[in-house]
């Protein structure tokens, strides 16, 4: 039987240190506020210790890709060091990004408003590396005044002029492989995921759905699987900061008595 | 024991980098295969894929590698791995986009896995999903159950009796293990899943060239 996901999102900005300029781990809160963790290699190096399924890195300066060397070169370091499966986004705009990030190590390949501008970047993705490695990442943010969950670009600071079910159904019926729900209100608060939005976007696609944002406590973890029928949950701020590791989520998640895997 | 030369098949598809690392992480010498000649010195190779069915079995066909990867593997007898599309491609045919001729070392067919609301069933699959071993297979048992890390959303089915070593089941079973005397195909990625991975290669690497 498939397993749940517990996936570390690392996000990543780039920083001078001496003369050189490096990609360091950071984590939000809102999308704005940053404070740095520290290296991202080490501390992926951790999670895969800790068993965690998957890793999610997310570059939050999304500059181009092609030109992003400290970026590359990252992701290099990160795929050869650990054997875990990657998935990269931020900044990626056309198909040899794609190219360039999967030779570097990547297994999967995050989209977000690259696929609002051009929706036919993700279709024209699946077909040349199949949906398996298209994930289209959605931000979204309640908007009071129109009773509407909408989608956001550009951390979260631009109105894409879309509702977040109807932008997730046309992703994955453009070819996205995954649709990875982030809700920007809840980042980095740990006051728990968005379940209706999550449930309401599972119910709606195909594919497997990542939910993200919010999760402060394990149970958010089982919450996210039960309740919203998420495949994966991801989470930044929960990994990073607290004294929790994917280990200890894995036991809580196991019982309540989702399936997970257990062992390496 | 001097350390073995595991070939890996550069044909600009997918992630050979990964491919590398696991294999000079379990103690093997890793060699890119760009040119024919560079499958001379290993005493294994191995196949990866990633991405869409035509498009890999153009780009195999055009590399110009395949008759030197025939002459070590089907003659010479030198054990060969393919992973996910690389595994797809020793099918008979596949049905993705199309139907396509493959390779045909290992049988069966490739077809679509179909998502099911009802039952949870959504494709891709995607995730680590426990590989059933029909036989035993190296540093594996008859019977034991493991978990592996999958992404794709096509997958063999009826390959030749007996060659079935290991079966998955997303929807319907498909096989996630073939071996076919010194081939070897998986369906998961070896590379990506940790320690059961590295145990999946040291098995390939300890099969030995048929005589």
């Amino acid at each position: 039987m498939l397993k749940r996901r517990i996936i570390p999102k690392l996000l990543i900005k780039e920083k001078a240190y001496d003369a050189a300029t490096r990609a360091i781990l950071v984590v939000t809160k809102n999308y704005d506020q940053v404070s740095d963790v520290g290296d991202p290699i080490s501390q992926a190096k951790i999670y895969e210790a800790q068993l965690a399924d998957e890793l999610i890195v997310l570059n939050i300066d999304s500059r181009p890709v092609a030109t992003d060397v400290p970026l590359l070169n990252m992701i290099e370091r990160l795929a050869s060091e650990t054997f875990m499966p990657l998935a990269v986004g931020g900044g990626v705009t056309q198909l040899d990004d794609f190219a360039l990030l999967l030779e570097r190590g990547a297994d999967k390949v995050s989209i977000n408003a690259a696929a609002v501008h051009d929706p036919s970047l993700i279709s024209r993705a699946a077909e040349r590396f199949g949906s398996q490695c298209v994930i289209v990442s959605i931000d979204f943010r309640r908007d009071a005044v129109r009773q509407l969950d909408v989608v956001m670009t550009h951390h979260a600071a631009r109105d894409a002029g879309a509702e977040v079910v109807d932008w997730a159904r046309r992703a994955a019926d453009s070819g996205a492989g995954e649709i990875l729900l982030t809700d920007a209100d809840r980042d980095g608060t740990g006051v728990g995921l968005n379940l209706a939005v999550g449930k309401a976007v599972s119910a709606a696609v195909d594919v497997p759905v990542i939910l993200s944002g919010g999760c402060g406590v394990a149970q958010h973890f089982v919450d996210g699987f039960l309740v919203a029928g998420a495949e994966g949950v991801a989470a930044g701020t929960f990994f990073c900061f607290r004294d929790q590791n994917p280990m200890q989520t894995r036991a809580h998640v196991r019982s309540a008595g989702i399936p997970i895997r257990l062992q390496t | 024991m001097s350390a073995l030369t595991v070939g890996i098949v550069n044909y600009r598809s997918g992630n050979i980098r990964s491919v590398v690392n696991a294999v000079e992480s379990v103690g093997a010498r890793a060699r890119l295969v760009s040119e024919p000649g560079d499958t001379d010195a290993c005493s294994h190779l191995i196949l990866p894929g990633v991405g869409a069915f035509g498009f890999c079995a153009e780009k195999l066909t055009r590399s110009g590698l395949l008759p030197a990867i025939e002459q070590s593997v089907l003659i010479e007898g030198k054990p060969l791995l393919g992973i996910c599309v690389g595994m797809q491609l020793m099918a008979d045919f596949s049905e993705e986009l199309g139907r396509h001729a493959g390779l045909g070392w290992v049988g069966g067919m490739v077809t679509g896995l179909h998502h099911d609301a009802e039952r949870g069933i959504r494709v891709p699959h995607v995730g680590w999903d426990d590989v059933l071993f029909k036989q035993s297979l190296g540093l594996f048992a008859e019977g034991e159950s493991v978990d592996f890390y999958f992404d794709h959303s096509f997958a063999l089915q009826g390959a030749a009796l007996g060659h079935e070593v290991g079966t998955c089941h997303h929807g319907r079973d498909f096989s996630a293990i073939v071996r076919r005397g010194n081939i070897l195909a998986v369906q998961f990625h070896p590379e990506k899943s940790q320690t059961a991975g590295m145990r999946l290669i040291e098995s390939f690497l300890a099969m030995q060239p048929n005589a």
